[in-house]
């Protein structure tokens, strides 16, 4: 892996700061460094963090929707597991398998940034949003199968017995599969709009590279969006089990 | 595989951000045992193992979030305070679980007292637990398992 230390780390620090002129950006240090900060250190330990408290809070804004699934699921336990055998494991352990794969391209995506090699940042950066896409297109054949087959939330669950599981064949339809299927709809939803939302925030920071904004000194964006992104894959790979591989 | 001295935490006094940065194969590991413990707990739910199975299942989820936050959001070589945060939000979400499940999971034994746990409405059994029969004869257990 070569590295390329290029140009802008050069901007020296020994320089004395004239603070009469405050808010001449060019004279205090190197082009990314905000005024309002001292050194690129500061600025890099604030942004991140920024992040993670962003971060805490998608964790508790979710929790919400962990909680209603515990609940749901305390009081209707069969209820949950005839619905979860209403849902392809196949697809869902596949859709894990391209949310992990698109991760482990994300990390890389920033090893490359700190590294300054900026065309493999870019690429790695489009492989992470094709998986994102990926993703989509498989939980939408997933949807279409649920909206065919009647699996739907609340008072919309209205199966349809030629397109359930061959596992639940012979079982009665149990009276709350609706509140399976609002949690299903709800959590996979919210995940899926985050799916979304990356795929956005990941082709902003992916145009920023290709204008050439980071470099081996300055990447803390592409930190940022990789981990807004191991968060999405965090939260699947706790509604992946808890979905669909209900006994 | 670094360009960097690895002068990682000890050298903030040129203000410059040292990062540490990890190896592809690393991180081809971590992506390995990731995958390794995806098929382990799709093995895993089709052994029927009863309520086991659900705390196997989050046990091994626990496990690859771990490794996720560990080595691809690089908590091991981060700032401190930000493992805090981390981890006190996920503290936070668990006295949320808990004490919610405690409410919700339990509330039929006291409108048993109450002798409300019956839905007016439609006649049916409220929410919060199996009949009063079964919470008589083992008070304290959790939903009734019917199972397949």
């Amino acid at each position: 892996m070569s590295t390329a230390h290029t140009d802008a780390a050069a901007a020296s620090h020994d320089s004395g700061h004239s603070h009469a002129a405050h808010d001449d950006h060019g004279s205090h240090g190197p082009k990314f460094l905000a005024h309002h900060f001292d050194t690129p250190v500061q600025q890099f330990d604030t942004a991140k963090l920024g992040m993670w408290l962003f971060l805490a809070q998608e964790l508790l804004f979710f929790a919400g929707l962990f909680v209603a699934y515990g609940i749901y699921r305390s009081w209707y336990p069969d209820d949950f597991s005839w619905a979860s055998h209403q849902l392809d494991r196949f697809m869902g352990g596949a859709n894990t398998i391209v949310l992990l794969f698109s991760s482990l391209t994300a990390a890389l995506a920033v090893r490359s940034a700190q590294l300054g090699t900026r065309k493999q940042t870019s690429v790695l950066l489009l492989v992470t949003i094709v998986c994102a896409f990926g993703f989509l297109v498989i939980k939408f054949f997933e949807y279409q199968h649920k909206f065919h087959a009647g699996l739907l939330p609340g008072n919309l669950f209205n199966p349809d017995i030629h397109h359930l599981s061959a596992s639940t064949q012979g079982l009665p339809i149990p009276a709350h599969g609706g509140s399976f299927f609002g949690i299903y709809f709800m959590m996979t939803g919210v995940h899926g709009l985050h799916v979304i939302i990356g795929i956005g925030v990941i082709f902003w920071i992916w145009l920023r590279n290709q204008r050439g904004e980071f470099t081996s000194e300055y990447w803390t964006p592409v930190d940022l969006v990789a981990l807004y992104w191991h968060l999405v894959d965090l939260i699947w790979i706790y509604l992946f089990p808890l979905l669909y591989l209900i006994d | 595989m670094s360009a960097h001295p690895s002068h990682d935490h000890d050298s903030h006094d040129d203000g410059a951000v040292h990062a540490h940065i990890s190896s592809i194969r690393l991180y081809v590991g971590i992506f390995l045992a990731l995958i390794f413990f995806t098929v382990v707990t799709v093995g895993l739910s089709l052994i029927h193992l009863g309520p086991l199975n659900l705390a196997i299942a989050i046990l091994i989820a626990t496990v690859k979030a771990a490794l996720v936050v560990t080595f691809f959001m690089h908590l091991k070589d981060d700032n401190r305070f930000n493992a805090l945060i981390f981890v006190g939000s996920l503290l936070f979400a668990g006295v949320f679980l808990a004490y919610t499940l405690n409410d919700t999971g339990r509330r039929s034994e006291v409108e048993r007292m109450q002798g409300a746990y019956v839905n007016d409405a439609t006649g049916e059994r409220a929410p919060g637990g199996p009949p009063v029969v079964e919470r008589a004869v083992q008070p304290g257990a959790g939903a009734a398992h019917g199972g397949h």
